[in-house]
């Protein structure tokens, strides 16, 4: 990532209402936040996949600095064009520390965003100050270490939710007893760590209905998934990736449940009325990995040759078992464990995915300073190929820091591909 | 220090095939040093570590990314190739992520000694074990999970070769393992005196060997030397005394520490899976051996796990352990390309190295060639000058 190259990135441009506005969404549940830390509640720094129905349920309101990493990655200081994005700017200051450029992006622009004295000196205001960070051991090693640091670094108390890695073939599978049992009495720790740190008392009645909430949104959004099946796509990544946030970060709360009931709604209509994010649809792409936050216009790139970007395996919720109604803890434990996080879960789980949503070609994102998503790259390209035949094409970049990214090679690359597809499509049709 | 040591550390292979056919008992492999494998040891399995070639990749270059770590793909890159064509099993643990990985890696691309035998969709004979480590290592209810894990590896062990592994037989390994820690220890201590009486090559030689060899057998030799050398009182080259932190170290990135001994230095104590993080901690004679050896894998120094205290400190802690006595006067990180929980760690230890200790660091990133620990020569010897001028 050494070398500054040739930059030309964009935003994209969303197909769904709802879409567009989900940075006011987001503008207001910051603003929310900063209001909840005036009036002297607490404020937690968190990640993905920590289950949000605990925060809301303490009392807690959530930031994300992998979040805002991806905010800092489209917006410049004073909104001054000739001004690097934030995020390059604080990557540049935790490596100039010695926080080695392969880590993590989302690491390196939140470490040194947080090594500034003044956090309100960055976009949307910054974050309000952590009183407590949560994180998980599901997924990745990065965010273990990287909360470990961040707490060290601001003298913050921080609670790891360790869950269970568990491996199997198929894409989910029923907890076995000790595994949720041992879940769940890390959600009890947690609650009592909270309890420790700013005296909030846990309260079952306020978790189950906070969980209700999730629940109700996780049943909305199947929904929509299940409607992004249709061709022509009435939703494609831009949306996708554009309407994540408030299932991502804000799950068990009414606002989510709203948001999603208008954009299932705006979808239905769409698929109602055979109506497509493009006019003629030829081919449908789905994009592996974390999307480039800085150049989301990438998901525009073959719309006029007839491509869409379909569907995105990133962010979308997976089935959950049926909620019992009893101890909201043990049912969390068990919904968490539900779905499989290895490589082994990931290729199945992809290759229904590309068969459900009639996937023509894959775009994989090769983010080079996230191993979860790099490190099975080859793997999926190769059992697309070969249980699919599925052909795919990488982009090397790193998911918020600009620098690495070249706008000529991905635009080379991309352009062989669609050649690459619409040549197989040309080949069906003679045959057929 | 001791001819079977090198042997062990230059032609593993053929010592572990030699040793099999002399035996005829099985040969299991496993990566990274929680991996309980004590209980291999008392199903009279011999338990060696997975490390890699060095080599240009021949096979997993098409299945794993070139910016992953290169001592994993090196390690998949010889299952691949058959270099480890003797193993009867592996054992993989929730380790770091590229580890994890290897569940589906090895299983998917390194064929196999013996096809599954499936009853009532359960392979009996599994080759790749997983073991469910969990990340945060002393939680309240840690202990009780890890204990279930390793009773299910305990018993697909027993259905895979047929015998109970009881708890006499683990009892039997806990002492065995007890004794080797012990004489690395020793060994340890004898680095204490300035110059220490073995140099870093050569204990590392010793720790490496561990891994590869029957404990007992290991510790009986390790004895011996160390009496020996006692007796003639024998001390080895006088250097900077430095603090060895770093992620996986094998025969290949080994070199480094003769690089650093060619300069001057000389390493006396370390932060390395194959250092202290594999022996340092003795396993209790007095709990139930399963769970003696749940809370000996639990207790592993492991830069990837981490601790219920508010603010983890348990790797600073580890550090403090193993460096005290031992009148450090640098450190040395040694850390792989994409080895994320070390590049995470470090700035962090280097500051708290600098600031409790008064020490200076040097951070290299090493890319698992013996090319790469060549180059870094020039950075050492400034190193070295620096402290010692
Ligand atoms: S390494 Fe990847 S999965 Fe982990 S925090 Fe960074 S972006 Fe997320
Ligand atoms: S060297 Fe680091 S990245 Fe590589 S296997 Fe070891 S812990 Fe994992």
């Amino acid at each position: 990532m050494s070398q500054e190259k040739e930059v030309k990135t964009k935003g994209s441009k969303k197909s769904l209402q709802t879409a567009r506005n989900t940075f006011k969404f987001i503008v207001e549940d910051y603003l929310q936040g900063h209001a909840h830390k005036q009036e002297g509640k607490p404020v937690v720094w968190s990640c993905a996949l920590a289950e949000k129905e605990l925060f809301y349920a303490m009392g807690l309101h959530p930031y994300y600095p992998e979040n805002y990493a991806a905010v800092c990655a489209t917006q410049r200081k004073n909104r001054d064009p000739s001004a690097e994005k934030e995020a390059v700017r604080f990557a540049k200051i935790a490596e100039q520390a010695g926080y080695s450029a392969d880590l993590c992006g989302y690491q390196r622009v939140a470490t040194g965003y947080i090594m500034n004295d003044d956090l309100t000196d960055a976009p949307l205001g910054g974050m309000p100050a952590p009183d407590l960070m949560v994180t998980t051991s599901s997924v990745c090693d990065v965010r273990l270490k990287w909360f470990e640091d961040m707490a060290q670094r601001l003298n913050v108390p921080l609670f790891t939710l360790d869950r269970p890695e568990r491996v199997f073939n198929d894409i989910r599978r029923h907890p076995m007893p000790h595994e949720v049992k041992y879940y769940k009495s890390i959600l009890e720790d947690y609650m009592s760590f909270v309890t420790d740190v700013t005296g909030i008392r846990y309260d079952e009645d306020r978790l189950r209905e906070c969980m209700e909430w999730s629940y109700k949104t996780n049943e909305v959004r199947l929904e929509i998934l299940d409607l992004r099946k249709a061709v022509p796509s009435p939703m494609g990544c831009a949306d996708g990736f554009a309407t994540m946030y408030p299932g991502m970060y804000c799950s068990g709360t009414e606002k989510a449940y709203n948001y999603y009931k208008e954009l299932r709604d705006e979808v239905k209509a769409k698929v109602l009325a055979g109506e497509g994010i493009i006019q003629n649809e030829k081919f449908r792409l789905m994009w592996y990995g974390i999307p480039l936050w800085f150049n989301m216009g990438i998901f525009n790139y073959f719309e006029d040759i007839g491509g869409v970007f379909a569907y995105e395996p990133a962010y979308n919720p997976s089935p959950w078992p049926q909620s019992t109604g009893d101890d909201p803890l043990t049912e969390l434990a068990i919904r968490s464990l539900y779905t499989g996080t290895s490589m082994s879960s990931g290729m199945s789980s992809i290759l229904e995915q590309c068969r459900e949503y009639h996937i023509n070609g894959a775009v994989l994102a090769f983010l080079l300073t996230c191993r979860p998503v790099y490190l099975p790259a080859l793997e999926t390209k190769r059992i697309l190929e070969k249980e699919l035949g599925i052909p795919s094409v990488m982009i090397e970049c790193d998911l918020v820091d600009e620098r690495s990214y070249s706008e000529a090679q991905v635009k080379t690359r991309m352009d062989a591909f669609a050649e690459q597809i619409l040549g197989q499509l040309e080949a069906k049709k003679e045959v057929a | 220090m001791n001819e079977i040591f090198a042997q062990y550390c230059n032609n593993r292979h053929d010592m572990a095939r030699k040793w099999k056919q002399e035996t005829g008992k099985k040969v299991y492999g496993y990566f990274c040093c929680m991996s309980p494998e004590e209980i291999l040891f008392a199903a009279d399995i011999l338990p060696v570590r997975i490390t890699g070639t060095g080599e240009p990749l021949q096979k997993a270059d098409l299945h794993v990314p070139p910016n992953s770590c290169p001592f994993a793909r090196s390690c998949l890159d010889a299952g691949m190739q058959g270099h480890y064509d003797y193993l009867d099993g592996v054992v993989v643990p929730n380790s770091c992520d590229i580890i994890f990985s290897m569940e589906y890696l090895w299983k998917t691309l390194v064929k196999r000694p013996n096809p599954p035998s499936m009853v009532g969709g359960i392979d009996l004979k599994p080759y790749v074990h997983y073991i469910n480590y969990p990340e945060k290592i002393n939680s309240r209810g840690v202990l009780p999970f890890y204990k279930e894990v390793l009773s299910i590896f305990k018993q697909e062990l027993e259905r895979g070769n047929n015998r109970l592994i009881t708890d006499e037989d683990m009892s039997r390994a806990i002492t065995a393992y007890n004794d080797d820690k012990f004489q690395l220890k020793r060994l340890y201590e004898m680095r204490k005196t300035d110059p220490p009486a073995v140099s870093g090559f050569e204990a590392w030689q010793a720790v490496y060997a561990s891994i590869l060899m029957p404990k007992d057998q290991h510790a009986a030799l390790l004895k011996e030397s160390l009496d020996e050398i006692e007796k003639t009182g024998r001390k080895a080259e006088e250097g900077v005394r430095i603090y060895l932190s770093g992620s996986a170290m094998d025969r290949v990135n080994a070199d480094i520490i003769k690089v650093i001994e060619e300069c001057g230095g000389q390493v006396v104590t370390d932060d390395l899976c194959v250092g202290t993080r594999s022996f340092w901690y003795p396993i209790s004679t007095e709990l139930p051996p399963l769970e003696a050896i749940a809370r000996r894998s639990l207790g592993t120094a492991c830069p990837r796990s981490t601790v219920k205290e508010r603010i983890p400190e348990n790797r600073w802690a580890h550090i403090v352990n193993t460096i005290k006595g031992y009148d450090v006067e640098g450190a040395i990180f040694y850390v792989l390309k994409c080895c994320d929980a070390r590049l995470g760690e470090y700035p962090h230890l280097r500051d708290k190295i600098k600031e409790e200790m008064g020490l200076p660091s040097l951070f290299l990133e090493g890319d698992y060639t013996a090319e790469g620990v060549e180059q870094m020569r020039g950075r050492v010897e400034a190193f070295i000058e620096m402290i010692g001028g």
